[in-house]
């Protein structure tokens, strides 16, 4: 984080210094349990970060939401992707339900998840649609003052633990202009889990399918307007991508941290490691990186959280920072060597956790699209 | 009841210390700032007695020192502090125990404080002193090193650690002051809501010379880095590492056989 | 130069720490009368003065009526310095007789040279040199900084002192005693610590096996014990017990006073730390700068094929 503003400073040092006292240990077991510690999930419960972005009156920030987010997830993910994986899915789960939901929905439903520590997922990918949206399949019929959902959605983190899921369903035959997102509650009728994921990295929260099969909820779960929800997916993007961003940030710091020290404590050939010019390049070049990283990360979530359109810098921030995480971690265990290859060392982890920053909210291919589409949009205008 | 909470801003003591230019104290350049350690189980113990006491307490976090401990202070109000009163003083660092005692006294003399909350000492001066000082100028009771604190009916029962383990156990009437030591409990971290909450809360800010003129009764004629020992220093990769420690071990102790 | 040394009183006995306000007047040259609340059949060994108050009366902490008795002393002797331990005694005591007496007070002094107080500063990572601007001035010394060569001896010149006003606002209850220690670190050969920097508390056990590899007794530091990752019966340093083994390896452990005065009598002490500016640098006879969770499971195999 960089930034002049005391409370954003504070909230940082605060997270920092928790995350290093209660995550960092217990980082190595939840990667190889593929469990979320309940004692870290009780924790991000109790600092607000899991609310960070739910209406004031719910725990959430008054200003700076984007910002706060972005925070406490690069900090978490210092020492720990898959803790900071838990905020950004709750924030991506969350927002179709705080942005779209009507007032008594929302008064109905926040104070419980609030309460309850309720866990939301979002249910848009499918097994033949990621980026590609339009392609969605699972159908949400309306059927008197109800409608009936029906289809799979996949890679849906949290998927068998959440309580409530904002699902992308198709309204009507019109591309992506005939999708709506719907509230669903875990336990309505028809809904299950199916197959959870063995993945690479980010081990610490279960990934899964979610079957629903003829899901009947009430109309007053449909969140925003029919045949909207593209709309208010491409929305959750501009907040989502500058947090993946700072996961990516975060996971790279991690690394940063670890291979600086080792080669500063680690000998060849009669010197310190660091006393190696082709050492020093990489340490130069990481450090770069990771500046050049926490620019973008920022300034995309400053502009979201001044409603500013920040579609364009969001998907720099998340392409430049994931890409510089690929290759912090990459050079991290290569200044390890055949050590950053063992599990003994965290950088082994890291590595693996940063792949999915690549992927996941929008692969870099698509967000290099939507760079590209917004230089065209801002071009054709002026 | 009104309470009242003194702290330090000090700095991360894993941090680059150097002497500065003056020769009598460390410099502040490349140091990061924390709210001295004590300090935090002090403010975590008033803002406990707060909630026990409920609406009817009123609790104030005091600090002394140039702008930056605003942060500190902001940080105790995030814990759950009611109010600050900032002594801005960029010369604070100057001054001895018994000058920053003076100040906290005259600006808590007459002000009706039931019970004072201070760490045990300062983790950069590790003086001791502000605390008692503080009481026997205010003249009340006060009771150093606890661990343990209960307040009930105007009277507070504390633990004082002694040196083996031993801890003795006190009673006294407030109004009244303790300072805190390590084991007395877990400071909160502050909740993100509480940080920008704190924002809106009260910061008073006082010139040290609207409070109290005191001349020093200590000088410091210099501080320095103490000689090392001179004992080995080993560095190097862990395999290595290992074969020369146990040759020095089996050169110089009769325990490895 | 005259010093009145205030010796400390517990539980039935003269402490320790009062020969070495003795050991400190001798160093610096000083003539010294003593003070001391205590019970009449527990006198310390101590040619002068000696003011002597009873502790049946007056209370073993009772610092009110403490500080009165004291000052009394203080105008029959008419000292430069008042003299105490920096401990949970003095520390108390200190800045009330300050106070009382009109007098500067500089805590836990482990040097003094031409009329310069050397005191510890930031975590003893670095001193200052301090001088007193008063007539009288009271001074609290650092635990072991200051020891007599040989036992204490002599034989004080008793002045009985009292104080007709027993007024206090403190009430002493009762002492609690220190929980039970089944582990007695002060006979072992080789203590090997764990502190603050092991990070976790599942490095206890890496730890652990270095103790056994090695012959030794797990010990660890306050921060350590506090976080319940080891327990209390093991804690070395001045709240819990006081070692001087053959061998001490110190890991992870930066060397807080506290923790220095428990362990500074070892023959030989090894300290594994990143930090080489770490305190504990100052009295490690070897010291290895390396990351824990590497180094010492590699010592430890080699341990165990010797």
């Amino acid at each position: 984080m960089y930034s002049n503003n005391e409370e954003l400073r504070m909230a940082a040092n605060m997270i920092r210094k928790a995350a290093r006292e209660q995550v960092a240990p217990l980082a190595p077991s939840i990667d190889a349990t593929g469990q979320l510690n309940p004692e870290v999930e009780g924790l991000l419960w109790d600092l607000g970060l899991m609310t960070v972005v739910f209406p004031q009156k719910y725990g959430g920030m008054a200003q700076h939401s984007g910002t706060f987010l972005c925070i406490g997830v690069e900090e978490l993910a210092r020492c720990c992707a898959s803790s900071a994986l838990m905020l950004i899915i709750q924030a991506v789960g969350s927002f179709p339900i705080i942005h779209g939901a009507r007032p008594e929905l929302l008064d109905r439903l926040l104070p419980r998840m609030v309460e309850n520590r309720e866990l939301a997922a979002y249910l848009v990918s499918e097994p033949g649609a990621g980026s590609d949206v339009a392609s969605i399949r699972t159908t949400a019929v309306k059927d008197g003052d109800t409608y009936v959902i029906t289809g799979t959605k996949c890679f849906a983190t949290n998927g068998p633990v959440a309580s409530v899921y904002s699902v992308l369903a198709r309204t009507s035959n019109n591309g992506r202009d005939g999708l709506s997102f719907f509230l669903v509650e875990r336990e309505t009728p028809g809904l299950t889990i199916g197959k959870i994921e063995k993945k690479l990295g980010q081990k610490g929260s279960q990934t899964s399918e979610v079957h629903l099969e003829e899901v009947r909820v009430p109309a007053g779960n449909l969140l925003g307007e029919e045949n909207k929800g593209f709309k208010l997916a491409m929305k959750d993007f501009d907040m989502s991508r500058p947090a993946v961003a700072a996961q990516a940030l975060g996971i790279a710091e991690g690394a940063f941290e670890q291979m600086e020290r080792y080669s500063r404590e680690r000998e060849t050939f009669g010197k310190q490691l660091c006393e190696h010019q082709m050492i020093q390049q990489i340490l130069a070049d990481s450090a770069t990186l990771i500046e050049a990283s926490r620019g973008l990360v920022y300034r995309a979530a400053a502009q979201y959280d001044e409603g500013k359109r920040n579609t364009k810098l969001a998907s720099m921030a998340k392409v430049f920072a994931s890409d510089a995480a690929m290759k912090i971690t990459t050079d991290a265990i290569q200044v390890f060597g055949g050590y950053g290859y063992m599990q003994d060392y965290p950088v082994e982890r890291m590595f693996r956790d940063a792949k999915l920053t690549q992927i996941f909210e929008g692969a870099n291919q698509i967000q290099r699209l939507v760079i590209a589409r917004e230089i065209r949009k801002e071009n054709s205008t002026s | 009841m009104k309470i009242l909470v003194c702290i330090k801003q000090v700095p991360d003591m894993e941090g680059k210390f150097q002497i500065d230019a003056d020769g009598i104290w460390y410099s502040e350049e490349d140091l990061a700032w924390r709210m001295n350690e004590y300090d935090g189980y002090a403010v975590e113990q008033a803002v406990r007695l707060r909630e026990q006491v409920g609406a009817a307490a009123d609790l104030t976090v005091l600090s002394i020192g140039p702008d930056r401990v605003r942060e500190a202070m902001k940080k105790a109000m995030a814990m759950g502090c009611d109010r600050g009163v900032h002594i801005k003083d960029n010369d604070a660092f100057r001054k001895d125990p018994f000058e920053i005692a003076s100040l906290i006294a005259a600006f808590a003399g007459g002000k009706g404080f039931d019970v004072i909350f201070t760490g045990m000492q300062s983790q950069d001066r590790g003086s001791g002193q502000v605390g008692v000082l503080l009481a026997e100028m205010l003249g009340i009771p006060a009771v150093t090193t606890i661990v343990h604190f209960e307040f009930a009916d105007g009277t507070l029962q504390v633990k004082r650690e002694l040196e083996g383990g031993t801890k003795s156990v006190v009673r006294m009437k407030t109004p009244a002051l303790v300072t805190c030591q390590l084991g007395l409990n877990t400071p909160r971290y502050p909740t993100l809501p509480n940080i920008l909450q704190a924002r809106k809360k009260e910061l008073l800010s006082l010139e040290p010379s609207d409070l109290a003129k005191t001349e020093a009764r200590l000088t410091t004629e210099k501080m320095y880095f103490p000689e090392k020992k001179g004992g080995m220093v080993l560095e190097g990769e862990p395999d290595k590492l290992a074969d020369q420690l146990l040759a020095i071990l089996r050169e110089k102790t009769l325990v490895l056989r | 130069m005259k010093a009145l040394l205030v010796g400390e009183y517990r539980d039935g006995k003269v402490l320790a720490s009062t020969y070495e306000l003795v050991a400190f007047a001798e160093k610096i040259g000083a003539q010294a009368a003593m003070v001391v609340i205590a019970g009449k059949e527990s006198v310390p060994k101590f040619d002068g003065r000696l003011h002597l108050a009873d502790a049946a009366k007056h209370g073993e902490y009772n610092p009110d009526v403490h500080k009165k008795l004291i000052q009394e002393a203080v105008n029959r002797e008419n000292p430069d310095m008042v003299v105490l331990a920096h401990s949970s005694y003095g520390w108390d005591l200190a800045p009330r007789l300050a106070v009382a007496l009109g007098a500067a007070q500089i805590s836990e002094v482990v040097g003094y040279a031409d009329g310069a107080f050397v005191v510890p500063a930031c975590n003893a990572k670095m001193r200052r040199n301090l001088k007193s601007k008063t007539p009288v001035t009271v001074v609290t010394l650092q635990s072991g900084a200051f020891t007599l060569d040989g036992d204490p001896e002599g034989a004080p010149a008793i002045e009985p002192l009292d104080t007709p006003d027993a007024a206090s606002t403190i009430e002493f209850v009762g002492y609690e005693a220190a929980q039970k220690s089944d582990v007695d670190l002060s006979r072992a050969e080789v203590i090997v610590s764990a502190g603050r920097g092991i990070g976790k508390k599942d490095n206890v056990e890496m730890i652990a096996k270095l103790a056994d590899a090695i012959g030794g007794q797990l010990g660890a530091s306050r921060p350590v014990v506090d976080s319940e990752w080891v327990d209390h019966s093991r804690q070395v340093g001045t709240t819990g017990q006081t070692v001087s083994p053959k061998l001490y390896i110190a890991c992870g452990i930066s060397g807080a006073i506290q923790h220095l005065a428990g362990m500074k009598k070892s023959e030989f002490v090894v300290a594994i730390n990143t930090d080489p500016d770490a305190p504990i640098s100052e009295i490690a006879d070897v010291m290895v700068l390396a990351d824990l969770t590497q180094f010492v499971p590699v010592l430890t195999e080699k341990l165990k094929v010797m």
